[in-house]
Parts: structure tokens; sequence; C-alpha cells
């Protein structure tokens, strides 16, 4: 397990939390769920430099296959973007939850890429 | 903000309905996004780099992804024709999720990779098998010139 992978767990977690503690108490888009969405894609850009730097400077190997890794890199840096577009689209309490969403799928990418890079995630 | 939501509540003696694709609506549509851009990406990058290896599980692949895509479109729209092609995906999925996680139970070998449907989508935490069935659901509950559908 990497600390890179830790901290993007903690900061899914906490953006999924929020999210929901918003829809419980905001009937608008919290400011707190959206900042919690750009710490998701702030992590993200962190975790795509920090990978760009495994790769190209450090030349480190990875098990499976650089295409599919950058392509989960990808698709998890478009996610937090897309969902929250949405959510402005009507802006009530559902704008939370929806913005919810964001947390536990971006984990399980993140997952998928460690799983991808290292062999395994834990 | 928090005036708009307590002024659409006196609106009016029921009139006022949440449509088909907003509220809960909105979170229906939001999964099915997330699977199209994810099924989609998936379907992508299978068939560019590995589509001679298991090319009959990446056109399921690839058709899954589309069945995802156009059920997103068609759920987030108001129109009667939207409900329809909507229903259809949705059924559609059903089945899919249906057949194909039946058949790979049965006769585990028949694809060469796993699909979003495998195995009733158990690589996908069973959310493909969820998914139509809260699907129909709500398209059911918005059926157009239903109680709560959109007459538009």
């Amino acid at each position: 397990m990497t600390v890179m992978f830790v901290v993007g767990t903690a900061v899914c977690a906490a953006s999924m939390l929020t999210c929901w503690v918003m829809t419980a108490l905001r009937g608008h888009p919290a400011d707190s769920s959206i900042v919690s969405l750009a710490a998701v894609e702030l992590y993200l850009i962190a975790y795509g430099v920090y990978a760009g730097f495994r790769q190209l400077v450090s030349a480190a190997t990875i098990v499976g296959e650089g295409w599919e890794f950058w392509g989960y890199v990808l698709t998890a840096l478009l996610l937090p973007v897309g969902v929250f577009v949405w959510a402005m689209v009507d802006r009530t309490r559902w704008s939370n939850l929806v913005m919810s969403f964001v947390g536990p799928v971006v984990f399980v990418m993140l997952y998928r890429m460690e799983e991808i890079w290292w062999g395994s995630a834990l | 903000m928090g005036k708009r939501a307590v002024s659409a509540g006196h609106q009016g003696s029921g009139a006022v309905q949440t449509p088909r694709n907003r509220g809960v609506g909105m979170l229906i549509i939001t999964a099915y996004g997330i699977f199209a851009v994810s099924a989609t990406a998936r379907a992508l990058y299978q068939s560019v780099f590995h589509f001679a290896e298991a090319p009959v599980a990446y056109l399921l692949s690839a058709f899954a992804a589309l069945v995802y895509v156009v059920a997103t479109v068609a759920l987030s729209r108001r129109s009667v024709a939207a409900w329809k092609t909507a229903m259809s995906a949705v059924l559609i999925e059903l089945f899919g999720v249906l057949g194909v996680g039946l058949w790979t139970v049965l006769v585990p070998d028949l694809f060469a990779d796993d699909t979003v449907w495998s195995h009733f989508g158990s690589g996908y935490g069973y959310v493909p098998l969820v998914l139509p069935v809260v699907g129909l659901y709500w398209l059911w509950r918005h059926r157009p010139g239903g109680p709560r559908g959109d007459h538009r």
C-alpha cells in the first residue's frame, strides 16, 4: 500500500461524507461539497504528476499495462468535473447527493490504478 | 438559493411535481452517466489494444457501453419519445445483465474475458444488476399519462 493510495482513500472518504452531511443540512449545493470535489480533483492531478514522474523519471516498472493505467487516470480526472457540471443543472438538496458519487467511484478507480501499477493495491 | 426551495414548496395545489430528470432522477442519471463513461472508456481500451484476444466479449462490452450512453441521454430528457427510448434501453440492459450473467455462470468459458455484465455485474459491485431495476421503477412511476408523468 502506497502513501499516495492512503491519502487518496482519505480524500475520497472525506468528500463522500461531506456531501452526505450537506445533503441533510442544505437545500442547495453546499460550498463544502463543491470544495470536497475540488479536493478530489486536485488529488487526482497530484496523483497523475506523481505517476508521470514514476514512469518517466524513475522509469519504475509497471505490472499491468501503461495504456490501461493512463486510461483510468484520464477517466478519473474527467469524473469530478462532469459530475460537478451535472450537479449544477438543478441546484437543490440533491446536488449534494449527486456530488457524493465522486468519492466512492474515484476510490474504486484508484484501487484499480494501484492494482495495475503494483499488481496489488494493498 | 434556500429561498428557491421554499418558494417551490408554496407554488401550488399539487400541480408542481418533480420531473423525471430532477430530484432523485438526477441521482439515477448520474449513476448511468458514470457507467456510460467508464464502460465506454473500458470498451475503447479493450477493442483498440486487445480486440483479437476476446472479440465476442469486447463487442459485448462496446454494446453495453452504447446501451448505457443511450439510457443516460434518454433519461435526462423529458419528452415522451425520450421516455420510450429510456424504457427500451433499460429493458435491454436488464435482459443483458440477466442473460449474460446467467450465461457466464452456466458456461464460464464462453467469454475469453469479463464484461460489465459477466456474473451479474459482480466485478462492479452488482451495480449493473441493481441499476436497471431502479431505472425501471423510476420510469414506471413517471410514465407518460401517469400520475407523475411529464406531458410534453
